[in-house]
């Protein structure tokens, strides 16, 4: 129990790192997402490219890997929504 | 076919070339603006800088569909075997799986990357698109077709040559080699060939060309 927060908070840092690498956020705009920020379809960096391009950069940084089938619209729709598919990606 | 080679050249005579092979794909675009401020850098610091046009890339006439890893590999070579002096051959990314025929005094790569990796990506892309506009669209089905007919995937047409051979390629061995990550221990600066939007980064340019003349000198290259 005690482990699960430092743990969460790892891949909340990596998760940012990594959009801010990947969609050119900057660091204040990485750090000010929230669970309810929109990401594919609301920020037009986000293209099909960017989708795949942080998929593949999740697999590495976060040593997972994501089967294709486990992939939806939803996942992308909000920070929330991907930082809980990525927390539950690394606790399997 | 020759290809564009972008040259730039020191004031005098130059301490050696440096060779500088690109990222792959759309990786490149997303580099190609810093990496000529470093290769600018390199030339102030007396060295000049090479950064060629790959068969199917960038203002290269040749279909990119007719062109694969090993023919890469060989327009380097032939490249680097047509320069004058010494040659250090600078890579990036993607460009670390095909600079190792080139004959060189020296080798640095920045952050290589396996094919396997890139090509995910690229499938990935085009499953997301495809599915964007409704085609139902698999990575397993992309694979499948890819062995008997070309892919177009992220705006590149590839054949099932370099599919499979980006499928199954890594970095080869080269000696002397410098092998630098981001970071503290390596180049300071960010992953700017991940960028959505193309950036540049004038510092990181400056980093990239300071760490190239250590390692010449290191290298014994004057």
């Amino acid at each position: 129990m005690t482990e699960a927060t430092p743990k969460a908070s790892g891949i909340d840092a990596t998760l940012r790192a990594l959009l801010a690498d990947v969609l050119g956020l900057g660091e204040a705009r990485a750090a000010a997402l929230t669970e309810d920020s929109g990401l594919f379809g609301e920020l037009p960096e986000f293209d099909s490219m960017a989708v795949a391009t942080v998929l593949t950069e999740m697999e590495d940084r976060l040593a997972i890997l994501i089967d294709d089938d486990e992939i939806d619209g939803e996942i992308f729709e909000t920070y929330g929504n991907l930082l809980a598919f990525s927390l539950r990606k690394v606790i399997d | 076919m020759s290809e564009h080679r972008l040259r730039i050249d020191p004031a005098g005579a130059p301490r050696a070339t440096v060779l500088i092979v690109p990222p792959l794909f759309e990786e490149a675009n997303r580099t190609r603006r810093t990496l000529v401020l470093a290769m600018r850098a390199l030339a102030a610091d007396g060295f000049a800088a090479m950064l060629p046009d790959l068969p199917g890339q960038n203002e290269s006439l040749a279909p990119l569909v007719d062109v694969d890893l090993v023919r890469w590999q060989d327009a380097l070579a032939e490249i680097a075997a047509g320069i004058e002096g010494q040659v250090m051959v600078a890579s990036v990314r993607g460009g670390a799986l095909i600079d190792h025929k080139a004959k060189a005094a020296a080798w640095w790569r920045l952050a290589p990357v396996g094919g396997a990796s890139l090509l995910r990506t690229l499938m990935r892309a085009r499953v997301s698109a495809d599915r964007e506009a409704g085609v139902a669209s698999s990575l397993e089905a992309l694979q499948g077709e890819a062995k008997t007919a070309p892919l177009l995937l992220a705006g590149n047409r590839l054949s099932p040559f370099m599919i499979a051979q980006l499928g199954a390629s890594e970095a080869q061995a080269v000696e002397p080699l410098r092998s630098v990550g981001l970071g503290a221990d390596g180049v300071a600066g960010t992953p700017l060939w991940l960028r959505a939007e193309p950036g540049e980064d004038a510092a990181m340019a400056e980093a990239i060309a300071a760490d190239i003349s250590a390692w010449s000198m290191t290298c014994g290259i004057s």
